[in-house]
């Protein structure tokens, strides 16, 4: 964005969308300019980190010139072009459009579009424009229902083959685990040898579920539908120095699910690593360390202040150093640790305990 | 970054010579290439010639095999304990009904005799003459420089044949003005279109000429690499067109030549799919713009012709452009229609662009029974009724009575045919066909077949109640041209014999009426 804004004025032109001027530059889809000017278009297949693919087919526009109906997402803006993003013309497309959708989709009792945890946008689409209605295409598209991983699961049935999720796997992660496959009705997410995740490339970061428009991929052990009073907190993640931020949903005071703030709202765009998303455990864990401890002479760990085990903890470095001068001693800091904690660590070992044995984990 | 590209390159050629689709195949090709082993499974299982590895009879099931009896020929195949597998047009109309044996050869099994223009020099191709290996064109084009050249195709105003009709002249001005340097010839000679055969006559009849048009081509917009991407199922072209190429060594030296296999992808015909599949992947189409005359193969411009638009070529050099254009009707030059079906001598005929039906099945023996319907262009044309016969059989007179010459496949019905069941058969290429990157066109094709399918099961018209609709979002949603056509065949079917398309009794079987 920033650096759009330092563009010179000569770049800026004008185009018209459903009969309002406004600004675009050089290099802008028509989907862009809409949303800036508050015009919504729909889409599927669209994720703003993503090479636009333009093969959902929902954001076809009309563009003055072009006897074809063309995609926003993809579409290039240029001076005095006229878009059209709502006529007749449209509405008929998308109540068809749709209605292929839910012909080749599973269906609730409704006939709408099922639902997971994660938000159904097809069927958020069919309640707002009724599609037309169709009878099922029973598309003998394969899943992959022997795959043991821990974390990710597929369902065919609710895939519309928007391939956000190859694609999200290729350009951003560059793992490149998962893939179209066949061709036709018979298009499938797969993998090489149709292997479980667990014996192939992937890293288990989980952007295919984030990026997922329909919940065709859904996290395997969070529930399956959040009850309604289900909080939305949001987090930083404490596995590393990175900081990516977090939002966790809450029921009933416990961490019941992990995802990633939208795209665009922090530093970790959409991002996260397979702990951040899927090592939450340790919080209600019931080995989990959550007060100080000190092993007393019978042997045992007895809860402490924090200021009576630092002073422990303290004396028995300084006991070492006097004994065995300062390079019997080593420090090693976490790769949870921040930057900022790293610097006090080594402070910490060069002048308090004057050794250079300083070390981080995640240096090696 | 160009050696990875190059090796991706390599991709579906590895999997052929691994003998197809494997958990293990797939890992060796993988680390041989140095792509991920995901794309490498992904891209194989998109071609129908590696993605299920076995021995098996393919038994095609075009219009004109079907109507040749290719059903009752797989039963009499599978009750002689063979495996057979049912596979869209293998382009071998004229000699339905067709089959390729477990060695990729053709068998054929009906002697009908096929015909083919006899020997006429003042034909372009004349497909039915000695073997041109003259070269002539391609030394006139050196004399008259590259301006010249482009300036007399335009003045021929020959037509892309593959399909389009898009005037030449037009992508070869616009390679000229590219200003990247490195660009490249495509030659589509990826036939498929059901009913269509006639680039696989240039192939076997005059490959020099469509050798030398792309020379002519690349000397003209100074591309230094060539290649063909030639139908997977082509084996005797493709044998042919090395001996050719190899005759030739010495007037095609100028250039880097390379012939690529395809895999069996009908889809990959078209333009942006065909460049797909050269780098490797699956053959899904690009959204254009960008064209491929701008970016094309390697993301640089490229210039794709059809196999029988670049054998016209050299003829147009040597006597021409003004006297290729006065060889047509309405329309210039002539054109090698493929006429199959219900006619007496089948085959490929260059007759000037815009003759009618009438015509061109005269010069395919006459009619066999009682016409009842046919199909101009293809798959992709639809069906037009008898009473059309007098159209001029060329791309505007076809585009104006709501079909399209296309790729001059034309195919004869006679009044023996349940057109319900003929447009069924359309269908099911269309599904097994497309690409599945869009919605209109993978649910849209399958969705269409299967309630026609019920309805010549059933009898009951309701069964295609939302055709009109989802047709018209074929059309209207599709990115490329396979779903914006494939609902043409029952649209027409539906439109010009709305009889075929009424309440039956029971179990479907009875003909229209
Ligand atoms: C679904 C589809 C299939 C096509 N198949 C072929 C084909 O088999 N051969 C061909 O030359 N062109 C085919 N085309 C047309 C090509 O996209 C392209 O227009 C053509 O190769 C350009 O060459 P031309 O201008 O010489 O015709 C097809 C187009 C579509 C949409
Ligand atoms: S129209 Fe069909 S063949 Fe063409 S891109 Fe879409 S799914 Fe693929």
């Amino acid at each position: 964005m920033s650096e759009a804004r330092q563009l010179p004025e000569d770049e800026l032109f004008e185009v018209e969308i459903n009969g309002r001027t406004c600004e675009a530059r050089e290099g802008e889809t028509v989907f862009e300019v809409a949303a800036r000017q508050g015009v919504e278009i729909p889409v599927l297949c669209h994720d703003t980190r993503l090479e636009p693919a333009g093969a959902c087919r929902v954001c076809l526009v009309e563009v003055e010139g072009q006897r074809r109906l063309q995609p926003g997402c993809a579409w290039k803006v240029s001076a005095g072009m006229k878009i059209t993003t709502e006529s007749d013309r449209i509405e008929k497309h998308r109540r068809v459009l749709y209605g292929l959708y839910l012909a080749d989709h599973k269906l609730d009792d409704a006939g709408l579009p099922v639902e997971t945890a994660n938000a159904n946008q097809l069927r958020m689409l069919a309640e707002k424009t009724p599609p037309l209605q169709l009878e099922a295409v029973e598309a003998p598209r394969r899943g992959r229902p022997e795959d043991e991983n821990p974390y990710i699961k597929f369902d065919p049935e609710l895939c519309i083959l928007c391939a956000r999720c190859t694609r999200y796997c290729d350009e951003i992660e560059a793992v490149n685990a998962i893939t179209l496959a066949w061709r036709g009705s018979e298009t499938t997410i797969s993998t090489a040898g149709e292997r479980g995740l667990l014996d192939t490339s992937c890293e288990l970061c989980g952007g295919c579920i984030d990026t997922c428009p329909t919940g065709a991929l859904i996290e395997k052990k969070a529930p399956q539908i959040l009850p309604a009073h289900a909080e939305k907190v949001r987090s930083t993640c404490n596995f590393c120095g990175v900081g990516c931020q977090l939002d966790l949903h809450v029921v009933d005071g416990k961490v019941a699910k992990v995802t990633s703030p939208p795209v665009g709202e922090t530093v970790n765009d959409g991002n996260l690593c397979v702990k951040g998303r899927f090592a939450y455990d340790f919080v209600h864990h019931e080995d989990r360390l959550t007060e100080p401890l000190i092993r007393r002479e019978d042997g045992e760990l007895h809860p402490a202040s924090w200021e009576e085990a630092i002073e422990v903890a303290a004396k028995g470095l300084l006991g070492v150093k006097e004994r065995h001068g300062s390079d019997a001693m080593g420090f090693v800091s976490s790769s949870r640790c921040t930057v900022e904690e790293n610097y006090l660590m080594q402070k910490l070992s060069r002048t308090a305990f004057r050794t250079n044995n300083i070390h981080q984990c995640a240096a090696t | 970054m160009l050696e990875t590209t190059a090796q991706r390159e390599r991709v579906l050629k590895l999997l052929e010579e691994e003998g197809g689709v494997t958990e293990e195949s797939v890992r060796r090709v993988a680390r041989e290439a140095n792509v991920p082993e995901a794309e490498v499974w992904g891209a194989g299982l998109f071609y129908t010639l590696i993605n299920n590895p076995g021995d098996r009879v393919r038994v095609c099931d075009g219009l004109s095999c079907q109507m040749a009896g290719a059903d009752a020929l797989t039963e009499r195949l599978e009750s002689q304990g063979k495996t057979c597998e049912r596979v869209s047009c293998l382009g071998q109309c004229d000699l339905a009904p067709a089959t390729l044996d477990e060695q990729m050869k053709l068998v054929t099994y009906e002697g009908r005799p096929t015909g083919v223009t006899p020997d006429d020099p003042e034909l372009p191709m004349n497909l039915g003459g000695e073997m041109d290996r003259s070269y002539a064109g391609l030394a006139r084009a050196r004399e008259m420089g590259a301006e010249a050249v482009i300036d007399e195709l335009e003045a021929s105003g020959l037509q892309g044949r593959g399909g389009a009709g898009f005037p030449a002249h037009f992508k070869w001005r616009s390679l000229r003005s590219q200003a990247e340097t490195e660009r490249y010839i495509v030659c589509n000679a990826d036939e498929g279109e059901p009913g269509t055969f006639k680039d696989r006559e240039v192939l076997l009849r005059q490959p020099h000429l469509m050798l030398e048009g792309l020379a002519i081509a690349a000397w003209t917009v100074e591309a230094k690499d060539i290649y063909i991407y030639i139908r997977g199922e082509f084996g005797n072209e493709r044998r042919n067109l090395d001996r050719a190429m190899e005759e030739a060594r010495e007037q095609l030296s100028c250039f880097n030549w390379h012939v690529v296999d395809g895999h069996g992808a009908y889809i990959c015909g078209e333009e942006t799919a065909l460049l797909e599949s050269l780098e490797g992947k699956r053959g899904m189409p690009r959204l254009k713009p960008p064209f491929p005359t701008e970016q094309g193969f390697r993301g640089k411009p490229t210039l794709m012709q059809n196999v029988e638009t670049l054998a016209c070529i050299p003829a147009i050099l040597s006597r021409g452009g003004a006297w290729f254009k006065g060889l047509g009707r309405n329309e210039p030059g002539t054109k090698l229609y493929c006429i199959s079906g219900h006619v007496k001598t089948p085959g490929v005929y260059e007759l000037p662009l815009g003759v009618t039906l009438d015509e061109l099945v005269e010069a395919a023996g006459g009619y066999e029974g009682t016409p009842m319907a046919f199909s101009p262009g293809g798959a992709s044309s639809g069906f037009l009724p008898m009473d059309q016969r007098e159209l001029p059989l060329d791309f505007k007179s076809l585009a104006g009575a709501g079909s399209m010459l296309g790729s001059a496949g034309v195919v004869v019905l006679n009044d023996t045919v349940d057109m319900a069941v003929a447009s069924a058969w359309q269908l099911v290429f269309f599904e097994r066909e497309s690409c599945g990157q869009c919605a209109p066109c993978r649910i849209g094709t399958r969705y269409l077949r299967r309630q026609l399918d019920r309805y010549v099961q059933i009898g009951d018209p309701a069964s295609l109640a939302q055709a009109d609709d989802v047709g018209w979002e074929m059309e209207e949603g599709s990115i490329c041209g396979l779903g914006m056509v494939a609902a043409k065949p029952l649209e027409a079917a539906r439109k010009y014999f709305p009889e075929a398309f009424e309440t039956r009794n029971s179990n479907g079987s009875s003909k229209r009426g």
